[in-house]
Order: structure tokens, then C-alpha cells, then sequence
């Protein structure tokens, strides 16, 4: 892989040179009402991160986010809500700008395996997904640190990208090494070759060593919440089936959907229609398993009635249905989830007494 | 462009029929071509109000027009019940894959249905009838919860006029108008004139039906491959991507609707 050094000082010119050809999403430090401190002494950063879009004059905002934003990627490439057909034009959806998304970690980038899987996989693909997916530049970053409900290394996946990208950016000293990841962005990296020298040998190394101290960092903080290995997810959620976790956490859900919704591989949506005066259209909008009517039928009966049977559902669907199709669980260990919670529902704890019942059954 | 799998296409209701005070047939004409197979289903769009899955009830080699039967249980049937001749609906698909037909032949076929749920059948006798060289035998067995429930009245005496056809029809509730049996549709499934070696049992109905009769045909002898059931859930997207359908590792829409018992015998909770 191609690896340059990009300056510090030429970061704005760097993006201002993306958002010529993209419209370009960048981090900024967010206010958010959730700070989850470490309770055995580890002293983990609370701050959080959302995207926000580049402009010039907003420069001075955007930073380097130390981990992933409060965001999923998803809600980047299939909106929340979005017009996807009407009655009976076929007009199809208007043109849009490429979209460049910087600040992407690697837990995001895992769930666009589950997304893409999703939504161009099967026999056929979603079109909104499908253009904006391969239209948009991905520029992910490695993790320097991680908040404490960060669990990425758990199941295998690195604070750091090393695949799926179309751009990487690896802070290092004064500046970032930048890795060419795909084919996309070559005419912008040859635009900028007066700001781009090539990756010292010695710079890789600092990077390697970098790398490596997170992840014995973040292996000792995961080490506090004992999360089963992902090779016996799939295991322990279906020998779990009657566990008392469910019940036992779900006593606490005020079935908000924030966990769903800010997941970065949940994908479930609806097809809608929302009445117009003049033409009535047809939305595609999130929805979630967790929430009440996901599963009900015309004429009122719901498989998923009780709020235990969605919540053992929601992990049924991640770690038995993905594992079986697509060999990867839906979870990239990001723990959005555990933060948005109000109820402090706990995916590390379901995963770790699903895993207690099978192997440590009481006495 | 690639064609857009969420827009619907025009259909026109041209005709509508009262099959019970709750259920009503429609038949709708695409202004575009399109087909399906039996079993298979689409999604039917009250324009402004949204859509739900129907499997059809008609002969999948009439192409010019598609019959949907149609009970009035929610918000988009009973908009559905309100419009008449003329009126413009939208349909997406077909989706599924319908029932495997290639598995059925030579066989004796036994076809049980539960209320509404003979709609989709209807459609697979269809396809039996015109190719019934193919079939040894054809039994139907059908239990509606009274008389006044029982659809495609017209049909079933013509049906019984057909000599490899062999039926016989229960209601959960007898009446005085009513002479044949009383009990539910497992009461009509004793000394069943097929062949359990080679026999294919095919199901429809709501999922407490279904379950008992599954149960009562596994009792008879059925193994779980040759029982055939059709597992209609809040199907949305009808392409594996919404989520709502699953069904253990399998969607509802894309793997299904129909699955052999053998596929799903081993999944928590399917009769919910």
C-alpha cells in the first residue's frame, strides 16, 4: 500500500482539495450529555465527536477524532428518511454531490461489510445505497484512544484500519501518514504531491509502535468486562434462548429505539408512504427491532410482543442470523449502544452471562 | 438506469368480488407486464397510505390480470375494501420463491387451507390443474370458522366436478344452512386417500392452524420434507434487506414464503 506524510499545516489544504470533487464531512467535538467513566481507575477521554460539514471558513472546528463519532456511518449512505420511489413518475432520485466522510474508524468500517452485504447483496440492490457507496470517498483514521465503551478488540477488529478504505490517515509526530487504500482518490493524491512525501521507514515503524500500545491498552481495559470470544457468539445466543438475561435486562428499556438507531450495523428500515396534496411519496425510513410493532402483522398479532423477546431477537438477528449468512457478527464492537442507553443495557454484560450460563452454570 | 426495486408499478382494480362479509377478491391489471409463479407474493400499494404483502390467488399463466383475495384486518386491507372498479393501486415483485412444483410431481398432492389462507392455494390448484398429468392425486381439505367464512363458493362445486380432485371442507361452526362437516380442518385430515410415501402436504392458513395441522400430519406419517408451509410474516422490503421477515437464518420473503417443515422445525417460536 501507498503511504505518504501529510503535514499538519497542509491538513486544510488537504480537505479543501476533497470537498472541490466531494461533499466533504469532517469531525468536530460535540456537547453530548453522556459521559461514561471508568469505574477501576483507568483514566478513559469522555469527549465525543459528531460530523459536520466542511466549509473554509469552519476550518478551525474540525479536528482529528481520537475514536469514532457519535454517528453511525449508515446514516451517511441510506438517510434516516429519504424519498426512494413515488406514484408512478419513476422520476427516480434527484443527483447528489459524491460524498467524502472523514473520521471514519475501523468499527465502521467492519459495518459496511454488514451494510453492503445488506443492501447489495442478495438478488437485488438498493439503488440509493448502491450510488452512494460507490461514489463516496471513505477517509478512515486510526484510534490513538478509546472511550471506555469501546470493545472493538474483543471481537478481533483492530483501533486501526488496515483494509476497506478509500484513504487512511494515521497521526505520527507533526502530521498524519496517509494511506492509499483504493484506486479512487489517485487523481486528488497526484493534485497534491507538493504536500505528499513518501513514508519513511522509519515513520511506519512509530506507526506499528503507536498501533500497538493502544491495542495493549485497550486489551487491558477489556479485560475488566470478560467479552465472550466471537467464536462462540453464535453459540451462546441460541443455547441462551430461555436465559433470565433477557427479562432481567430488559426491565429497564423504555423502548426509545436509541440503540438501534445508533448502531452501526443495524439496517432494518420500512417502506412508507407519506401522503402529499400534490403526489404522495415513497420513503424508506429506519426502523428497529426493539421497538413495539416491528413484528406485527396486520390484525394485531406480534411475534415479538413482549419487550425480552426483542431484545433476545436483536442479538438472534446480529450474532446467529449474520454468523450463519455472512460468517461475521453484526457487532464491530463500537458501543454506541451502551452509551445511548438510558436503561444501561449492556451488551458486554448480555454477551458475558450468556456466555456464564453456558460454561459456569451455577451450582 | 437499473430499474429502482422499491417503485411500485401501476395496477387498476377491474373487478371486485364479495367473497364473505370480511374478504373480498380483487382483480387488478398492471399497466405494465408482469408475472409471477405460484406462491410466490408482491406487495400491494394503497397510494398514500402504504403497502402489505399478498400472495395471488389467480392462475399464474393469466398474465393480463392478477386476483388478490383480500380479508379486511388492518389499515391498508380495509382502505383496500373502500376502493372499487377503477381505482389505482401500485404492486412490487413478485418476490419469493413460491412453491417448489418440481418437487411435487408425480406425487400425491394433499393441499390444506384455513380460512383466507385458501387464496394462495387457489392459485397452486391452478397450476396443478393444468399440468395434472404431472400429479397422481389432488386432495383439498379446507376449514373456514362457519359457513358464512368459506370463499370461492362458486368454485368448490365446480372444483369437485374435477375427477383427480378429491374434497372435503370443515367449519369450526356449524349452523342450519350448513350439512357437511363441523370441527376444525384437522377433524377432515383422518383416512386421507394419498399415499404417504409419495405425498407433498401443502399448508396455508393462520399460524395456529398450521401448527395443528402440522402437527396432526407429522402424526400421520408426513416426514417433515414433504410438508410445505406457507410463513407470511410483516414482510416490507420483499428483498432480504428490511429485516422484518426473519425466521431463524432464513427471511421470510427471499427463502420463502413457503419452507419445508424440515427447514424450520428446529426454530424457536415459528407458529407466533
Amino acid at each position: 500500500m501507498e503511504t505518504y506524510f501529510l503535514k499538519n499545516e497542509d491538513l486544510p489544504r488537504f480537505y479543501a482539495r476533497i470537498s472541490q470533487d466531494y461533499e466533504l464531512y469532517l469531525p468536530v467535538k460535540a456537547e453530548s450529555p453522556v459521559k461514561i467513566k471508568c469505574d477501576y481507575g483507568f483514566n478513559l477521554p469522555t469527549d465525543d465527536y459528531a460530523f459536520k460539514r466542511h466549509t473554509p471558513d469552519g476550518a478551525r472546528d474540525f479536528i482529528f477524532n481520537e475514536y469514532r463519532c457519535i454517528e453511525p456511518i449508515r446514516a451517511y449512505l441510506a438517510n434516516f428518511k429519504e424519498e426512494i420511489g413515488d406514484y408512478f413518475s419513476g422520476a427516480g432520485p434527484a443527483p447528489e454531490k459524491p460524498l467524502a466522510i472523514c473520521g471514519v474508524k475501523n468499527c465502521d468500517l467492519f459495518s459496511l461489510r454488514i451494510l453492503d452485504f445488506v443492501f447489495l447483496g442478495g438478488e437485488q440492490e438498493d439503488p440509493l445505497y448502491k450510488k452512494r457507496r460507490e461514489s463516496s470517498l471513505i477517509i478512515s483514521g486510526d484510534c490513538p484512544g478509546f472511550k471506555e465503551s469501546c470493545f472493538c478488540r474483543a471481537f478481533e477488529i483492530n483501533p486501526y484500519p488496515s483494509e476497506g478504505f478509500d484513504l487512511n490517515l494515521s497521526p505520527l509526530n507533526n502530521g498524519f501518514l496517509l494511506d492509499i487504500g483504493s484506486g479512487k482518490a489517485r487523481g486528488i493524491i497526484d493534485s497534491l504531491s507538493a504536500i505528499l512525501t513518501p513514508a519513511g521507514a522509519g515513520q511506519l515503524s512509530g506507526r506499528a509502535a503507536k498501533r500497538g500500545n493502544v491495542i495493549n491498552k485497550l486489551e487491558e481495559h477489556l479485560r475488566h468486562h470478560q467479552i465472550p470470544k466471537k467464536e462462540t457468539l453464535q453459540d451462546i445466543v441460541l443455547s441462551g434462548y430461555n436465559s433470565p438475561v433477557w427479562r432481567e435486562q430488559m426491565r429497564t428499556c423504555v423502548e426509545c429505539g436509541g440503540c438501534v438507531f445508533i448502531c452501526d450495523t443495524c439496517h432494518c428500515f420500512l417502506l412508507a408512504d407519506e401522503p402529499g396534496a400534490a403526489a404522495h411519496k415513497r420513503i424508506r425510513v429506519w426502523d428497529g427491532c426493539l421497538l413495539k410493532n416491528f413484528s406485527r402483522v396486520a390484525g394485531g398479532a406480534n411475534p415479538l410482543r413482549m419487550r425480552y423477546m426483542r431484545l433476545r431477537n436483536r442479538y438472534l438477528k446480529k450474532f446467529d442470523f449474520f454468523i450463519e449468512n455472512l460468517g461475521l457478527q453484526a457487532c464491530c464492537g463500537c458501543g454506541r449502544c451502551i452509551e445511548v442507553c438510558p436503561g444501561k443495557i449492556d451488551i458486554r454484560y448480555i454477551l458475558r452471562k450468556l456466555h456464564e450460563e453456558k460454561y459456569l452454570p451455577a451450582a | 438506469m437499473k430499474k429502482n426495486i422499491y417503485q411500485p408499478l401501476e395496477a387498476v382494480i377491474e373487478d371486485v368480488i364479495t367473497e364473505t362479509p370480511s374478504i373480498k377478491t380483487f382483480s387488478i391489471r398492471p399497466k405494465e407486464a408482469f408475472s409471477f409463479r405460484t406462491g410466490q407474493f408482491i406487495e400491494l400499494t394503497v397510494p398514500g397510505l402504504g403497502e402489505a404483502p399478498f400472495t395471488p390467488s389467480s392462475d399464474p399463466a393469466v398474465k393480463e390480470k392478477i386476483d388478490l383475495t383480500i380479508m379486511n384486518v388492518g389499515a391498508v386491507t380495509s382502505r383496500l375494501h373502500a376502493l372499487g372498479k377503477g381505482a389505482s393501486v401500485g404492486i412490487r415483485g413478485p418476490f419469493g420463491k413460491g412453491y417448489p412444483l418440481d418437487q411435487f410431481q408425480g406425487k400425491d398432492i394433499l393441499i390444506v387451507g384455513g380460512g383466507v389462507g385458501l387464496a394462495p392455494l387457489r392459485s397452486l390448484l391452478f397450476s396443478l390443474f393444468s399440468a395434472s398429468g404431472n400429479y397422481n392425486r389432488i386432495v383439498l381439505r379446507y376449514g373456514a370458522r362457519t359457513s358464512g367464512d368459506i370463499i370461492y363458493k362458486s368454485s368448490l362445486p365446480e372444483w369437485s366436478k374435477i375427477k383427480k380432485l378429491d374434497i372435503a371442507v370443515s367449519v369450526d361452526v356449524g349452523d342450519p344452512a350448513w350439512n357437511g362437516k363441523v370441527g376444525l380442518v384437522t377433524a377432515v385430515l383422518d383416512n386421507l386417500p394419498v399415499d404417504l410415501a409419495n405425498a407433498a402436504a401443502i399448508v396455508c392458513g393462520p399460524p395456529i392452524m398450521m401448527k395443528f395441522v402440522t402437527l396432526k400430519l407429522l402424526d400421520l406419517g408426513f416426514p417433515a420434507q414433504a410438508i410445505f408451509l406457507s410463513m407470511e410474516k410483516n414482510m416490507s422490503c420483499g428483498l432480504g434487506k428490511c429485516g422484518h421477515c426473519r425466521i431463524g437464518k432464513y427471511y421470510a420473503c427471499k427463502d420463502g414464503p413457503v419452507f419445508a417443515y424440515e427447514q424450520l422445525k428446529n426454530i424457536h417460536d415459528i407458529w407466533e
